[in-house]
């Protein structure tokens, strides 16, 4: 840009220098990746000098294996869920008016994401108990005699993980509607399209890519999602973050924890490339059609 | 959080930022000389159109609707932390003060079988939190003005290193953190829970002070440097003092994230160095005890209150993620 004309060290130079305290804290972070990657080849008991591929190969043993399809599969489908319910979500923040209403939205966008994970499941564990919220409202509409159980199954870990994830997928995609501006709009409607058409042949598109990173963003945040499955799931919904932390602490296996963090890496970064690749070639199109 | 995926494109459009703002006030304009023909209308019609742009009452019902059941969990525990029973039916028997009674008395006079205080945890939850606020503002600040002002070359890795932490399984990086710390020939206290919260608070602090340097035109600077203050000083003095309100959200953000943070903090902490989510795991691991509730009631206040102020300081819609 402009600014950097008239300095004298080597621009590059400069914004390195200006980048290096917080690429300290991410050369951890990436020393930790490695660290990771180099003791999920490691054996027990010799972490560091060994070298197999066990871990990996426990990782296919159908134990293991139906804990990673599990964790992809409600990953998945609370993607789904969370970008389905951010929608209309998203395209009512983007176009709220009142300034007040529009900060209460926004708060009540953020608490379930900024608050506490923990504080939230112990909610969620009264919802859902038997003799919880939904329980008895269930049971007061005439729907079900018996408590049914939610809690401890795939069901309840789901509701959380949609729940927790849900202002993940919300802000992308209000920030893209948002970004489509309203005379878009208002040249359908003057062309005679209902509100239906518009929302689906001009907003929802020009806003894909909010779509899709929301989605992915959901997808990513809940694959590793560890504090929902181990409060709502208990033991019954291993998902592999859970299973990362069970090979430790009472296993204490450092390699298969460290293949099984592997796993979890490479899924993530691999849906963020993907994600990544989509969104940026469908908004450069997007771009080059305004 | 992260309408994030700070890829270059990304922050590519946010360069235009502020100017895309200025267009979505354009139609204000247009709609206040169309209001003439909406109120013929209305005329014919009884009820007033909505016009082309306006979210319909279906659409903003619905989305009332999803998010009351998003904050769903955080309204029952609320309520709960009144009941006068001690089950975790829903809704509660009877209502009274007695679990907040508990809570105070575990906070005044904590059981000698607590291995931990509540006090202590609070102060090291703090402490951890300040720190880390500093400490992310501290490194994030620079980061920001190289990513928002300079072009050179491995930006758009830059860019894509600084959103990482928010895509990285946290699990990983606790346990990678673990065998980090556990592996140093010295022992560190509560810098470990610092570096960790400091990592995870990043993303959020340097989108934040990016979007406000972005706003921020670089003629300022030039016109200070002109009137002779080195390129430093020009930063110090007057890029800094403009963008105040969105490193004061970015400071906010990451106290937020560090105060709530869990998961990481789950794998790293002893029993000299616990914050209050763990202190409060540590309590409800076998039963759930319903003074939790008012605890979390208390959090969850703190939380509110500085979620406001944030929004207060950057302006509704202005917080990025």
């Amino acid at each position: 840009m402009r600014s950097s004309s008239p300095k004298r060290s080597s621009p590059t130079l400069r914004a390195w220098l200006f980048l290096t305290p917080s690429l300290l804290f991410l050369a951890v972070l990436i020393a930790a990746s490695l660290l990771v990657l180099r003791m999920s080849v490691g054996t027990k008991g010799a972490e560091w000098s060994g070298f197999s591929l066990a871990s990996y190969a426990q990782l296919l043993q159908p134990y293991y294996l139906k804990s990673l399809l599990l964790t992809l599969r409600l990953a998945l489908i609370s993607a789904l869920i969370a970008v389905l319910l951010a929608i209309p979500v998203g395209y009512t923040m983007a176009r709220l008016q009142s300034p007040l209403l529009r900060r209460i939205f926004l708060a009540a966008v953020l608490l379930p994401l900024l608050v506490n994970l923990l504080l939230q499941s112990y909610g969620w564990l009264v919802i859902l108990g038997p003799a919880g919220m939904l329980n008895q409202a269930l049971k007061g509409l005439g729907l079900i005699t018996r408590p049914v159980m939610m809690l401890y199954n795939e069901n309840g870990v789901l509701m959380g993980l949609v729940q927790t994830a849900f202002p993940l997928a919300v802000l992308p995609i209000a920030s893209a509607m948002r970004g489509v501006s309203r005379s878009y709009e208002e040249a359908a409607a003057t062309l005679g399209a209902s509100r239906f058409q518009v929302f689906r042949q001009v907003i929802l598109p020009m806003s894909l890519p909010g779509i899709v990173t929301g989605a992915t963003l959901v997808f990513a945040y809940n694959a590793s999602s560890f504090v929902v499955p181990l409060l709502l799931g208990g033991r019954r919904v291993p998902m592999l973050a859970v299973m990362v932390h069970d090979q430790i602490a009472p296993l204490m296996n450092w390699p298969a924890a460290s293949a099984a963090g592997v796993v979890l890496i490479v899924t993530t970064l691999a849906i963020m490339t993907l994600s990544e690749l989509f969104t940026g070639r469908r908004r450069r199109r997007l771009e080059a059609s305004q | 959080m992260k309408d994030i995926s700070a890829s270059g494109s990304e922050l590519a459009r946010e360069d235009h930022g502020p100017a895309a703002k200025n267009v979505s006030n354009v139609p204000v304009p247009s709609r206040a000389s169309s209001l003439p023909r909406g109120g013929r209308k209305g005329d014919f019609m009884k009820t007033r159109m909505l016009l082309p742009g306006e979210t319909g009452r279906f659409a903003s019902t619905l989305s009332w609707i999803i998010l009351l059941l998003a904050v769903m969990p955080i309204l029952t525990m609320i309520v709960m932390s009144f009941s006068g029973a001690s089950n975790l039916d829903f809704p509660p028997a009877s209502y009274s003060l007695k679990w907040y009674q508990a809570a105070w008395h575990t906070f005044v006079s904590p059981d000698s079988s607590d291995v931990l205080s509540l006090g202590k945890a609070l102060s090291t939850s703090l402490w951890v939190s300040c720190l880390t606020m500093i400490l992310a503002t501290l490194v994030a600040v620079p980061a920001s003005y190289a990513l928002t002002r300079c072009e050179f070359r491995g930006k758009a890795v830059a860019l894509q290193l600084m959103s990482l932490p928010l895509v990285f399984p946290m699990v990983v990086l606790g346990l990678a953190l673990l065998l980090i710390f556990d592996s140093l020939p010295f022992h560190l206290d509560v810098s470990r829970l610092v570096i960790a919260h400091v990592i995870l608070a990043l993303p959020f602090v340097v989108k934040n002070c990016t979007a406000a340097m972005v706003s921020i035109g670089s003629e300022v600077e030039e016109a200070a440097q002109m009137l002779g203050a080195s390129p430093t000083r020009a930063i110090i003095d007057v890029v800094v003092p403009l963008m105040k309100s969105g490193i004061l959200a970015g400071m906010l953000l990451a106290f937020i994230v560090s105060f709530n943070e869990f998961t990481v903090t789950y794998f790293l902490y002893n029993i000299d160095v616990m914050t209050v989510p763990i202190w409060m795991y540590s309590r409800t691991v076998s039963s759930l005890d319903p003074t939790v509730f008012s605890f979390a009631v208390l959090i969850v206040l703190i939380d509110f209150a500085l979620i406001w102020a944030l929004e207060k300081l950057v302006g509704e819609g202005g917080v990025s993620f």
